[in-house]
């Protein structure tokens, strides 16, 4: 029976990886056409070659809030959407994609709110793109943080109705004949004017550096177009583009494939290698694999509550297998990250949010096998799935492995300082929701049960060193990067301020415990007010707009973070209310 | 008495208390120092909370500031005491090394903080390319130079500091038979041409004649600059060469001859001469492919000292300072297309005390977690046997 268990237990875990890796399997053809085929041609954008596929992902993400859409009955993919906007873009502009849910920029265009979510076409847009434009000129020049509501939401719009605007005049002038024609009317009265339109809305350049241009000069087709003009002969991948184009517009899959493989065929010769590591993005892009990691740690959880009122001896060891699957799927995504963009796993808030829940999980695991309470499942669970949702919503900005700014380009750094913080982080994180579940299990379990309690807070307070460890390590790397540097080993800018706290913080727990001022629950309250600490140091102080390290500027998650702080005082206060109640009530002796 | 008396101060000096008391409080004034960077800019917010003893607050019915709130450098003080009041205290036995280390450690971080609020000077150099400098400058310090330019092929150079022309008076210039008297200073003011009909100039001399000068509040934001400006006299040989504004805001200097010597005003950005030269042969700003996004800066720099008979190129890009005599010079800005490269000058005598204690703390923590485990791991195996 336990033999059973076992298998039942683990084959759960491995069934969630099964189904892991049936999400990263390429899809079907959509109507025919190879569009996976032509989401893995590698471009150039943001200053560094990917796959067509990420940009589209990512601005269907920026446009739309997600990856997909359901127009006409059936899912339109971020690679068909993007065909559809290069190539046809009459049709493109008919597609709901744009969100507007800010009330005043509703009035400004004339439509009212309805109560399902806002979509508006380009095409619907298209009348008031004007006014727009007029509102977001006069918005730009306010510093992000001293926008008003309506300014922010009118910027964010026209930022979007930019850069689609911007899509669908890359590789043609929307409303043009096509490349094909571009390429017969060479050196035609108004060609030199289009060129020059055309390389200046590209959002980014698909054809690859020609032979004996140096290996970062790729090019859009408008800077291709243009050379060609001058007489400097024809990018040979100008051709097989407008078999491409054309063959789409005249809903021809066959030849659309064979001018694919074609065009493939020119990028392996100009840029080997290209091909390969776009096609290692693209499969990373499939598999989501911190979408699939966040489902996987939220069944966990479920499965782990679950089990404390319905047959533990079974749910327990389900969910840890779980919560294993999850972790491996969250470590791929992890190492290929690394892999793909070849720094350390920590460049950004984005890739922050990551690695505290990748750290939040791997030390509940560990605590996990050390207790086997069923506590480090479930908050290495629940912290894993907060932090990948954080990530989520971080990552809807764009691209989330953008180019390091220049002082921030430093592999050793990153791999020390960063990463040794944002372990701190997660173990002050994991700290704070162990002490959560001390807290909620103390008013919800009637039963009182010392010996778990007592393990509870040896949990706590071994993360808690652990974080101080990390943390303060972390926090004097910070220091030496910056004198090396910048010449100086402390200035007081908000980041490192941030830091300090988080230090500070768990000093004061660890030598007011130590004193004998704090016992097992005031151990506890002061681990939740960790949590406080940590997101104000983490993301509050992006949101001072001051000092070197305020580069992850968010203008959105400033009423999430006061939430989540103002959720944090209310445990703080379950955690210090006695349990009195329960314990006079009856129920207690069941 | 007396020995209980001193017994109650030392155990006051290494209680815990004393040290949670002050953790707490060093974490308020990092919270109103962080907050207060938005409205000061950094380095106002750190000296007004970090780098004094108390945080002064000016009451509107009051002539004088109060102190509000115990300052950065006074809860650092206390909490070095109480650090090393501590660390004399732990027991010198082995289960205790770690904790000995650490706070050792800590002891040193602190002192090198204090080293830093002391002894740190934070200037600047900026240089175009092809340009030769000599000195550094002040961010936010001005000096009001009075420079002979008799000679064509060299200038001697005498200021006078922001904080002397501040206390008004004569002033009497050293190596030059010049004394200036300070009719009127502004820390910060407005310039602009004087309205046909309002009050005259004070200025009998120079383009001031023609200004009217509007005092207004000092800034003290990391971006903006004090445009300090003031009226002065230069007398020499008992005789008045006038009245001059000199400004911050003006361009070229202005000035008078005195018994054939030129002499040239100058209110500038407070400078600290060198006894060697950088010259910018090359300065660099590399994108990323088809972005704006900056890959790199780099200022490629001729250091000519000849008091060392050294003369060599140096690479000064992100994240590779140059350190040089004392001070440590790191690109950090630039401007005017590309042209000009902007380096920051630190020199911090201090500087090396973080790393020693940086490498003291990590250990002692690594010592004592150690040996925490170890005595829990004992426990949790003698809880399995018995």
């Amino acid at each position: 029976m336990t033999f059973l268990k076992k298998y039942l237990a683990w084959g759960a875990g491995a069934l969630a990886l099964l189904i892991a890796l049936v999400v990263a399997l390429p899809g079907g053809k959509a109507r025919g056409f190879d569009v996976n085929g032509f989401g893995s041609l590698p471009i150039l954008e943001g200053g560094r070659v990917k796959p067509l596929d990420s940009v589209a992902r990512n601005s269907l993400l920026v446009i739309h809030s997600r990856q997909g859409f359901r127009h006409e009955g059936r899912m339109v993919g971020p690679d068909e959407w993007m065909l559809d906007v290069v190539f046809r873009p009459q049709v493109a502009d008919q597609q709901p994609i744009f969100v507007i849910d800010d009330l005043d920029v509703l009035g400004l265009i004339g439509a009212k709110q309805t109560k399902s979510r806002n979509y508006f076409s380009f095409a619907d847009l298209s009348t008031h793109l004007e006014e727009i434009q007029k509102q977001a000129t006069t918005a730009q020049p306010i510093a992000p943080q001293k926008r008003t509501r309506f300014q922010s939401a009118i910027v964010n719009l026209f930022d979007r109705v930019y850069l689609y605007y911007k899509l669908r005049n890359t590789l043609q002038l929307a409303g043009s004949p096509g490349i094909g024609w571009e390429i017969q009317s060479l050196g035609t009265a108004d060609a030199t004017l289009r060129h020059q339109d055309l390389t200046q809305l590209a959002h980014f350049r698909i054809l690859p550096p020609p032979a004996g241009a140096g290996p970062d000069a790729w090019q859009s087709v408008g800077q291709a177009l243009s050379a060609a003009n001058a007489g400097g002969g024809l990018h040979p991948g100008l051709v097989p583009l407008a078999k491409l184009n054309a063959a789409y517009v005249a809903n021809d899959p066959t030849t659309f494939n064979q001018a694919l493989t074609e065009m493939k065929g020119v990028v392996a010769t100009l840029k080997p290698g290209a091909l390969g590591h776009a096609s290692n993005e693209i499969a990373f892009n499939r598999a989501q694999p911190f979408f699939v990691g966040l489902s996987i740690y939220f069944v966990a959880f479920l499965v782990l509550c679950v089990s404390w009122i319905w047959k533990p001896e079974l749910l327990r060891p389900t969910a840890y297998s779980l919560l294993a699957a999850g972790a491996i799927v969250h470590t791929l995504g992890l190492a290929a990250r690394i892999i793909l963009q070849g720094r350390p796993p920590v460049t950004n808030l984005y890739s922050s949010a990551v690695f505290v829940g990748w750290g939040a999980v791997i030390l509940g695991l560990i605590v996990e096998r050390m207790y086997r309470k069923g506590f480090g499942t479930a908050v290495a669970a629940a912290a894993g799935f907060a932090s990948l949702i954080v990530a989520q919503n971080l990552g809807t900005e764009g691209d989330t492995m953008e180019m390091m700014r220049a002082v921030l380009d430093s592999n050793f750094w990153l791999a020390t300082h960063v990463v040794t913080i944002t372990i701190g982080y997660s173990g002050t994180f994991l700290a704070g929701s162990i002490a959560i579940a001390y807290a909620l299990r103390k008013h919800l379990v009637t039963k009182v049960d010392v010996e778990t309690d007592k393990v509870l807070v040896d949990m706590a307070y071994g993360i808690i060193c652990f974080a101080l460890f990390f943390s303060f390590v972390g926090t004097v790397l910070g220091g030496i990067w910056a004198d090396q540097s910048w010449g100086r080993f402390w200035g007081w800018d908000p980041k490192e301020n941030g830091a300090l706290l988080i230090v500070l913080w768990n000093a004061i727990i660890l030598h007011a415990r130590m004193a004998g001022y704090v016992r097992d629950r005031g151990t506890m309250v002061m681990a939740i007010f960790g949590n406080v600490i940590t997101a104000l140091s983490w993301f509050g102080v992006n949101m001072l707009g001051v000092g070197l390290h305020s580069y992850g500027f968010m203008d959105q998650a400033f009423w999430a973070l006061t939430g989540f702080c103002v959720s944090q005082l209310i445990l703080m206060l379950i955690c210090y209310a006695p349990p009195r109640f329960w314990a006079n009530n009856p129920h207690s002796k069941a | 008495m007396i020995k209980t008396i001193a017994s109650r101060i030392w155990a006051f000096f290494k209680s815990f208390q004393l040290t949670i008391v002050l953790l707490a409080l060093l974490m308020c004034l990092v919270v109103l120092c962080t907050l207060a960077q938005v409205e000061m800019g950094t380095a106002g917010a750190v000296n007004a909370y970090m780098r004094s003893f108390f945080v002064w607050r000016h009451v509107a019915a009051l002539p004088f500031p109060l102190p509000i709130f115990p300052g950065g450098a006074l809860v650092g003080l206390l909490l070095t005491i109480n650090l090393i009041a501590k660390t004399l205290d732990i027991k010198l036995i082995w289960p205790r090394a770690g904790m000995w280390l650490i706070h050792a450690g800590l002891v040193i971080l602190f002192a090198g903080e204090f080293v830093a609020g002391m002894m740190q000077v934070d200037t600047n150099m900026s240089i175009e390319v092809g340009q030769t400098v000599n000195y550094v400058q002040s961010y936010k310090d001005m000096e009001l130079a009075v420079i002979d330019v008799t000679d064509p092929a060299w200038d001697e150079v005498y200021s006078v500091p922001d904080t002397l022309l501040a206390k008004g008076g004569s002033i009497a210039i050293p190596g030059t038979p010049i004394t200036l008297n300070v009719k009127r200073y502004f820390p910060n003011a407005e310039l602009a041409t004087l309205i046909p009909g309002s009050a005259p100039s004070l200025a009998t001399a120079g383009v001031g004649v023609n200004a009217s000068v509007v005092e207004i509040p000092v800034v003290s934001a990391d971006n903006e600059m004090n445009q300090t400006s003031a009226f002065v006299e230069p007398v020499a040989g008992g005789r008045s060469y006038g009245v001059w504004l000199t400004s911050v805001a003006l361009g070229a200097p202005q000035s008078f001859t005195h018994e054939g010597r030129t002499y040239a005003l100058s209110m500038r950005l407070r400078r600290q001469y060198l006894p060697y030269a950088f010259t910018l042969k090359q300065f660099r700003h590399d994108v990323y492919p088809g972005t704006d996004i900056p890959k790199n800066f780099s200022s490629l720099v001729q250091v000519v000292n000849p008091s060392q008979k050294e003369s060599r190129e140096v690479l000064i890009y992100m994240n590779q300072p140059l350190r040089y005599e004392g001070k440590t010079f790191y690109q950090a800005s630039f401007g005017k297309n590309d042209t000009l490269s902007i380096l920051s000058v630190v020199e911090n005598p201090g500087w090396l005390l973080p790393y020693v204690s940086c490498v003291l703390v990590s250990l002692g923590l690594l010592v004592h977690f150690a040996i925490v485990l170890r005595r829990s791991l004992k426990r949790r195996q003698d809880q399995k046997e018995s």
